[in-house]
């Protein structure tokens, strides 16, 4: 047997770009329904679990799945913003408690989510390292984009512009990394976290007054102190810092209640009190919708599980035809292979072992393909949910 | 010894016949045979290894009825007693010369492959001159060197009776007087019978008896 | 015999018995206590007076005037992990803006009030960069001073802690006397034109009705040139002979207030915890402090 998978894989490694097509093409047509079902229905479990985490989510009248998928995932465009007075509307029926969602800025690529200490907790988000954020220019990130931005507590990270000229409107601000959070396998672990107040800092609602004399000499923005002079350099401008010298002198520009959020979630106290805050956002003449998540997800499901059933048709068809294809590449082979089969016959060897070669060959082909289908299945599962939400959105 | 008693031989189509009345090569006996091209030299050798059977006759193979035997039986026989040398060499050529040599060993139960089986192989590639390719791809060997590569293939078993299709029919005289030099050697060592089709005429002499194709068979459409 | 033993161990099972029953039955566990964070002392007084022993108060240790308190993160912490954290309101405790705290834990003292909150006029303009001058509105802070708002932030901080024996009732009753007491006081200065070291006085003043002016003196450092003029200047057009002061002034400032004709009388907002005594006993003895003015 040995001598047999040791000549087999011989052959096969001799005609390396054939087997590499044929493995990599049986690896595709095994893939894709499973790829297909795992979108689906990993997909479907990761969405309603996540769904269902959150009672009720209110937002601006508009796509309650953009407003969903914007508040749960961070990752999709902002819907249209509400104002933080609807936190105190929420809060006033004494009904449940409301947690502000800001989520309109990035910073390296990884979404900004201004919010409030009552957060983590509902979010069972514990902390890997550090602590949470105390101050306002304080932030903590999820173990993805921890990793992947390669810092550390005490390393600061930088909100991206909206636009790259947009000098009116939000301004970079250095926020100090004071925690990590553990990985939860959720949408959680792709985020930057801050306070609520730190991002109307990045969108310009509120400010501070700069006092380089009391700035650290280590913020960059200090070029050299003389005496009593202290002589920044060009980086001045570049970013906001909030540091121990100027953190007092911070104060939002207007009222709060008039200050924006994308969303507001609603943790109901009861049932009951949850059905009766949904009803006090149903008049006709109301400016704010309030969703129960997983009734939106539901019906987006039903949706995909739909046009599922059509797309593993066309899957079907797409694995006939490429079987097929195959079938005919590995039987042209055999046809280029008729030589050295009779020769093997001439030379006296039994049939069933040229057989059991021939055999052997297909099957490690095969093998290699299920092994590389299983590949592509782990990383595809890895990113499902991304690829679920990029789908979507 | 192989004897062959009123061999009839037809290829489905029935485009071809050869009739051979009676051929008998003794044990340890070498034979060139000559003929033109086309005639059945090669038909003749391969009702011979038993990779063809006869309509009608007898093949004799030291009193083994061979025509008769199953093809798994003709297999046996083949790998154990016979060395093919085929004109076009017939070699494995995702295999190495030292895969080419034990193929016969790898892929049959007949043949057992041991330690001393290893060391004969190389033993008979170095005398082949091709010692030092045991690692390299035949993919990769000039004509000569796989000409020598399927040379020691069939003489590796030690078969008794050798046969071998136009062996010098693309090689240059040196190459060819080296090759019959090691059939002619392994043959006397083992008492082996060396049947050998060719149409070279410069070493008929080495043969103890060179017949006519024409002389022992009739063949045609 | 018999009969006297059998008794005696009856008696002494009986005993026995009563005495089980009587561990089994024992003082009942204490519930765990809340731990509630205030902002300022009288948060945190009222806090004690409601909650008593189900609560475990923390007003962090401040010097000064803890509505200008600027914690670091290491005095964060604990308020993170409190049950309850009383704010005052009307823009207390600017330190609020710049930190994070849990929001479901807040309890705005008084948010029930609102629309009473006093908001000061003159506040400093400054812009933002091109943009034209501003000011924010700034708010007076100083709510308790008014009983009978102190006694609605006491009933937001009972309501917020909910517990099924409360000491509200009591506190409103010494709060309501309290503002007898105070009416009265002022009763006897209506008309009296009176300044304040210090704008902090505008929930009292708004309360009794008082004929009150500003300054921004402090009582610990002596006042400069300009600004005794500025008290000259001020007494033209409000001729007032009684200063109040958050704490004691320095003797020098007496001394010349004293040659100006101008009483100095300590009226504490007792804004932090007092060396003695309680926020009730501050006030009262600035009830006594107003009581012993002497007037022309």
């Amino acid at each position: 047997m040995i001598d047999i998978l040791q000549l087999a894989c011989k052959y096969l490694r001799f005609n390396w770009i054939k087997t590499s097509i044929v493995v990599v093409a049986i690896a595709l047509i095994l893939f894709l329904p499973a790829a297909l079902d795992l979108l689906v229905r990993h997909g479907a479990t990761s969405l309603l679990t996540r769904a269902a985490g959150t009672p009720l989510v209110l937002g601006a009248q508009g796509s309650p799945l953009e407003l969903v998928l914007n508040s749960q995932y961070f990752e999709t465009k902002p819907p249209p913003e509400i104002t933080y007075s609807e936190v105190a509307r929420i809060e006033q029926t004494s009904l449940a408690t409301a947690i502000p969602i800001y989520n309109r800025f990035r910073a390296g690529g990884w979404p900004i989510v201004g919010t409030n200490l009552d957060y983590y907790p509902w979010r069972s988000l514990e902390l890997a390292q550090g602590r949470y954020p105390l101050m306002i220019g304080e932030c903590v990130l999820g173990a993805d984009a921890a990793k992947e931005l390669s810092v550390q507590i005490g390393a600061h990270v930088i909100s991206s512009p909206e636009e790259l000229f947009d000098f009116a409107g939000s301004y970079p601000l250095r926020m100090e990394v004071v925690g990590i959070l553990k990985s939860t396998g959720a949408a959680d672990d792709r985020a930057i976290f801050t306070d609520i107040k730190t991002v109307w800092i990045i969108a310009g609602l509120a400010h501070g007054h700069e006092d380089v004399t009391q700035a650290p000499d280590d913020d960059g923005t200090i070029l050299r102190r003389e005496g009593s002079r202290t002589i920044t350099n060009a980086s001045t401008m570049t970013y906001n810092v909030i540091h121990a010298g100027n953190r007092a002198s911070y104060h939002l520009h207007g009222k709060i209640e008039d200050l924006p959020l994308t969303a507001v979630l609603a943790l109901p106290h009861d049932p009951r009190a949850g059905a009766l805050l949904r009803g006090k956002y149903l008049r006709a003449d109301e400016s704010m919708q309030m969703i129960v998540p997983t009734t939106v997800i539901e019906s987006l499901l039903g949706t995909m599980f739909r046009l599922r059933e059509y797309l593993l048709l066309g899957s079907a068809l797409a694995v006939f035809s490429t079987l097929s294809t195959t079938s005919l590449v590995f039987f042209l082979a055999l046809r280029l292979r008729q030589r050295e089969i009779e020769t093997m016959h001439r030379i006296g060897l039994p049939r069933t072992r040229v057989l059991g070669l021939l055999a052997t060959e297909i099957a490690i082909v095969i093998a290699a393909a299920v092994a590389l289908a299983l590949i592509f299945s782990i990383v595809f599962s890895r990113y499902v949910d991304l690829i679920m939400l990029e789908i979507l959105t | 010894m192989i004897e062959l008693h009123g061999l009839s031989f037809a290829y489905p189509g029935g485009e071809y016949q050869l009739d051979i009345a009676r051929l008998t090569i003794a044990a340890g006996e070498t034979v060139a045979i000559t003929g033109p091209s086309g005639i059945g030299k090669t038909t003749l050798l391969h009702l011979l290894a038993g990779i063809l059977v006869p309509q009608a006759g007898t093949i004799l193979a030291n009193g083994h009825p061979l025509s008769g035997a199953t093809d798994a039986a003709r297999r046996r026989f083949r790998l154990r007693h016979i060395g093919m040398i085929f004109q076009e060499f017939e070699l494995i050529d995702y295999l190495n010369v030292r895969d080419n040599l034990l193929l016969p060993y790898r892929l049959s139960a007949v043949l057992k492959l041991e330690q001393q089986v290893r060391q004969q192989a190389e033993q008979l590639a170095h005398a082949a001159g091709i010692g030092t390719h045991l690692e390299r791809n035949v993919a990769q060997l000039s004509q000569g060197e796989r000409q020598r590569v399927a040379v020691c293939r069939a003489l590796l078993p030690r078969p008794g009776l050798i046969l071998a299709d136009e062996p010098s029919g693309n090689l240059d005289p040196a190459n060819t007087d080296r090759i019959l030099d090691l059939i002619f050697q392994q043959a006397a060592q083992s008492g082996a019978s060396f049947v050998c089709i060719t149409h070279e005429r410069h070493f008929l002499n080495r043969f103890d008896r060179v017949l006519d194709f024409a002389d022992f068979a009739r063949s045609g459409a | 015999m018999k009969a006297h033993s059998i008794n005696c161990f009856s008696l002494i099972a009986v005993i026995s018995l009563i005495g089980c029953s009587g561990r089994e039955s024992g003082p009942p566990a204490e519930a765990a206590q809340v731990k509630v964070y205030a902002v300022n002392y009288p948060l945190a007084y009222f806090a004690e007076r409601i909650g008593g022993g189900a609560v475990e108060v923390v007003l962090p240790e401040i010097e000064g005037d803890p509505a200008f308190w600027q914690p670091e993160p290491d005095d964060l912490t604990g308020f993170q992990g409190a049950g309850k954290i009383l704010v005052n309101g009307a823009g207390y405790a600017k330190w609020l803006d710049y930190v994070s705290l849990p929001q479901s834990k807040l309890v705005h003292t008084s948010s029930a009030f609102k629309n009473q909150y006093i908001e000061i006029s003159g506040a400093p303009m400054h812009s933002h960069g091109d943009g034209e001058a501003h000011a924010h509105g700034e708010l007076a802070f100083t709510t308790w001073l008014d009983p009978m708002l102190a006694i609605e932030q006491a009933a937001a901080i009972d309501a917020a802690l909910a517990l099924p024996e409360s000491g509200f009732e009591a506190l409103k009753s010494d709060l309501l006397a309290l503002d007898q007491s105070l009416a009265a006081a002022f009763t006897r200065l209506s008309g009296q034109a009176l300044i304040g070291s210090h704008p902090v006085y505008q929930y009292l003043q708004r309360r009794y009705d008082l004929n009150l002016r500003s300054l921004h003196w402090e009582p610990d450092m002596m006042p400069d040139e300009a600004m005794w003029q500025e008290l000259q200047a001020l007494r033209r057009t409000h001729p007032s002979k009684i200063l109040l002061w958050e704490s004691e002034p320095l003797a020098g400032i007496k001394a010349r207030l004293d040659a100006m004709g101008i009483q100095s009388v300590v009226f504490d907002p007792c804004g932090n915890r007092p060396e003695q005594g309680d926020y009730l006993a501050v006030m009262r003895a600035n009830v006594a402090r107003i009581e012993s003015i002497q007037l022309d």
